[in-house]
């Protein structure tokens, strides 16, 4: 345990431990339901998606880009499953498979657009976002039921990739969440794709010349994500039992939050899977804990996670001013620099 | 010569093109759509995008992003509708609206030009913020009991079939482009989206300027939401929401290029123009509105992936033309 908060990144994910427990004591202390274990494990499946697709935004934000199509490929995903299961009678696990593969090609259409073409990565994954909600809508009315009711009934065990509880409490989406931080963790962090991942966010040209592929990875960074972003499509369909198109609905903010608390640069070449999967579930517990604990309406969440995101960010450009720093240097002359 | 030269290289006319070909081919498909009231309901129904659009060019003249407009525009008119509804004086009201709108500028330019935050983190975060104060203005209820006086203003029209709103955005807009263009401070803009550091050991105020853009951007979004209160009659907690979406894929398609530096306001109303006819024109293509993002995909991602190319095949050209020049001035010394 000690040796993951060694590192570079130490001090910020000591920091968000502290955050969660922080969370744990007040939310806990405001209303002890808070604390039922079950209770909790249940209420993930609200937040679940955040985490996992963060996870991987992570690695497209480590190379430099970002991408804000995520949310609108879980709908698609959602909705590809449910008319593929339904009105084209394939198996449900066939479906899932084949809703997996057009998620993946809508990575690799951005990410080849981005990687190749040299566009923003920012605007890119703009038009993505409205072609693929676009698309899942096109889908969706290709279906014998109303967009709007959602294609529901699925069979008990796809289903049961939520209902599933791993030695009775821990249930299957918590499973999944942590097997894919601790895969990503270990591409990113514990191979030679993982540090051609940093090496192309810190200098592009620099890692082009010392023989990296720069363009491929940064499009397999964008694929990943949309695998991602299909698994959690995947997971929130089989928890809310129908398909829609616009089930992805605002993810992006919450997603990104989660990133830059982690400790994720936007500007490329800084981040850990860690630090994102720590924050990402520091606000999926904010997001259970504020209606539980306070009484607040789930609509009002986007105030303080948006409140979140910018004191994160503003605290963080404040520690890193020169003059700040030269006070902070005067106040603690023995100490070493926080790592930030 | 040099007039035509220069008119047909100006991006914004490319986008023209695009409108008044995309207005042809719906034509040729459906003649019934070439009328002028037809026409005139394509730009009448353009004029919030328009003035979005227009402001979000200033934060990208400037090289950073604003996407908090979309809720700073359902903001605004939440707070306006629930005035002007509850009987307020409207001058007040849209007083308290543009206030709205300075203030989240400054807030959005403080941090942006002066924290150094990347923009569109920061302004990610402010929409969320506005977005759940929308919620809290609204609450669960719409502003929906406007009186008549106020949504009737929509429906009048002053030029033709142009609707009053539109023509005063064209004036707003026409009026901003010879700022932008014709005094030293507009210029400010451009020239720090193109070159932060060298505006800088010029003399230009580059913090200032990013700040003033968001502040510009803010008063847009705001006056925007003015003017869906008294479009649409209606505010729910949901009104403004993807506007900022909109208005950035509306800059775009005006020829404004991202990484700052390039562009006119007049390219961000064509922009606007073209946004906002899609659905509209798909109606008499004889598709269903679900069509509407998937195409404005479409069309988005094609015109920046064919001007990310073309740019790069103008960069390599000119780096050709650089290094046949030299390669001819050192053999023509090596043979002196």
């Amino acid at each position: 345990m000690k040796k993951l908060f060694k590192g570079p990144n130490a001090g910020w994910n000591s920091f968000l431990v502290l955050l969660l427990v922080l969370e744990f004591v007040v939310f806990g202390s405001a209303n002890p339901k808070f604390l039922r274990i079950p209770l909790l494990m249940t209420a993930s499946n609200d937040f679940i998606s955040i985490c996992i697709i963060s996870i991987f935004v992570t690695m497209v934000m480590i190379t430099g880009g970002i991408d804000i199509q995520v949310s609108s490929i879980v709908g698609l995903t959602s909705i590809i499953i449910g008319v593929a299961w339904q009105d084209f009678g394939l198996n449900i696990w066939a479906a899932v498979a084949l809703a997996v593969f057009c998620a993946a090609l809508c990575g690799a259409l951005s990410g080849f657009f981005v990687a190749y073409c040299g566009v923003q990565a920012m605007v890119v994954t703009l038009g993505g976002s409205f072609l693929y909600s676009g698309l899942a809508l096109l889908v969706s009315s290709l279906s014998s039921t109303e967009a709007y009711k959602g294609i529901s009934g699925f069979p008990d065990a796809f289903k049961a990739i939520s209902k599933t509880k791993v030695f009775g409490v821990i249930p299957m989406q918590i499973i999944i969440f942590l097997a894919l931080a601790v895969i990503a963790w270990f591409l990113l962090h514990r191979t030679k794709y993982g540090r051609k991942i940093y090496l192309v966010g810190v200098n592009q040209t620099a890692a082009e010349y010392s023989g990296i592929n720069s363009r491929l990875i940064i499009m397999s960074t964008y694929i990943l994500a949309a695998v991602s972003a299909a698994v959690a499509g995947v997971v929130m369909t089989a928890y809310l039992g129908t398909s829609k198109s616009d089930i992805g609905g605002n993810l992006t903010m919450n997603i990104i939050t989660a990133c830059v608390l982690g400790g994720t640069l936007s500007t490329g070449g800084k981040g850990s899977i860690l630090g994102t999967a720590l924050a990402s579930i520091a606000i999926g517990l904010l997001r259970f804990g504020m209606p539980l604990c306070f009484k607040i309406n789930t609509q009002y969440l986007d105030i303080p996670i948006g409140v979140l995101l910018v004191v994160v960010v503003v605290g963080r450009a404040l520690v890193n001013m020169p003059s700040v720093q030269a006070k902070l240097g005067k106040l603690r002359p023995n100490k070493e620099k926080a790592g930030s | 010569m040099s007039v035509i030269k220069k008119v047909l290289k100006a991006r914004e006319v490319s986008s023209f093109c695009f409108l008044v070909a995309l207005f042809l081919i719906v034509g040729v498909i459906n003649p019934s759509f070439l009328k002028a009231e037809n026409v005139t309901a394509c730009f009448n129904t353009s004029v919030v995008y328009t003035l979005i659009a227009v402001g979000m060019a200033f934060a990208i003249f400037t090289g950073e992003i604003d996407v908090s407009v979309g809720s700073n525009l359902g903001f605004v008119a939440a707070v306006v509708g629930t005035m002007i509804q509850n009987g307020q004086n409207w001058f007040l009201a849209f007083g308290v609206g543009l206030v709205i709108g300075v203030i989240v500028g400054l807030i959005n330019g403080w941090g942006v030009a002066v924290m150094k935050v990347p923009s569109l983190i920061f302004t990610l975060g402010t929409n969320g913020i506005l977005r759940g104060l929308m919620y809290l203005t609204v609450g669960v209820q719409q502003v929906n009991q406007l009186p008549k006086s106020f949504k009737d203003i929509s429906s009048m029209t002053l030029i033709g079939n142009f609707s009053i709103y539109y023509c005063c955005a064209v004036l707003l807009t026409v009026i901003i482009h010879f700022l932008l263009t014709r005094t030293r401070k507009g210029r400010y803009f451009i020239a720090v989206g193109d070159n932060a550091g060298g505006a800088d050991l010029v003399g230009i105020p580059a913090t200032a300027t990013k700040i003033w853009a968001y502040v510009i951007c803010g008063v847009m979004a705001a006056l925007g939401g003015i003017i869906f209160a008294s479009r649409i009659g209606i505010v729910t907690s949901l009104s403004g929401n993807g506007y900022e979406m909109k208005a950035v894929a509306a800059c775009v398609l005006g020829g404004i290029s991202l990484s700052g530096g390039v562009g006119t306001v007049i390219g961000a109303a064509i922009g606007a123009v073209i946004m906002a006819s899609i659905s509209y024109l798909l109606v008499f293509m004889g598709f269903s509105s679900n069509y509407d993002n998937a195409i404005t995909g479409v069309i988005l991602m094609t015109i920046v992936v064919a001007d990310a190319l073309l740019q790069k095949r103008a960069a390599v050209k000119n780096r050709r033309a650089r290094l046949a020049a030299r390669t001819e001035k050192v053999t023509k010394e090596a043979a002196e």
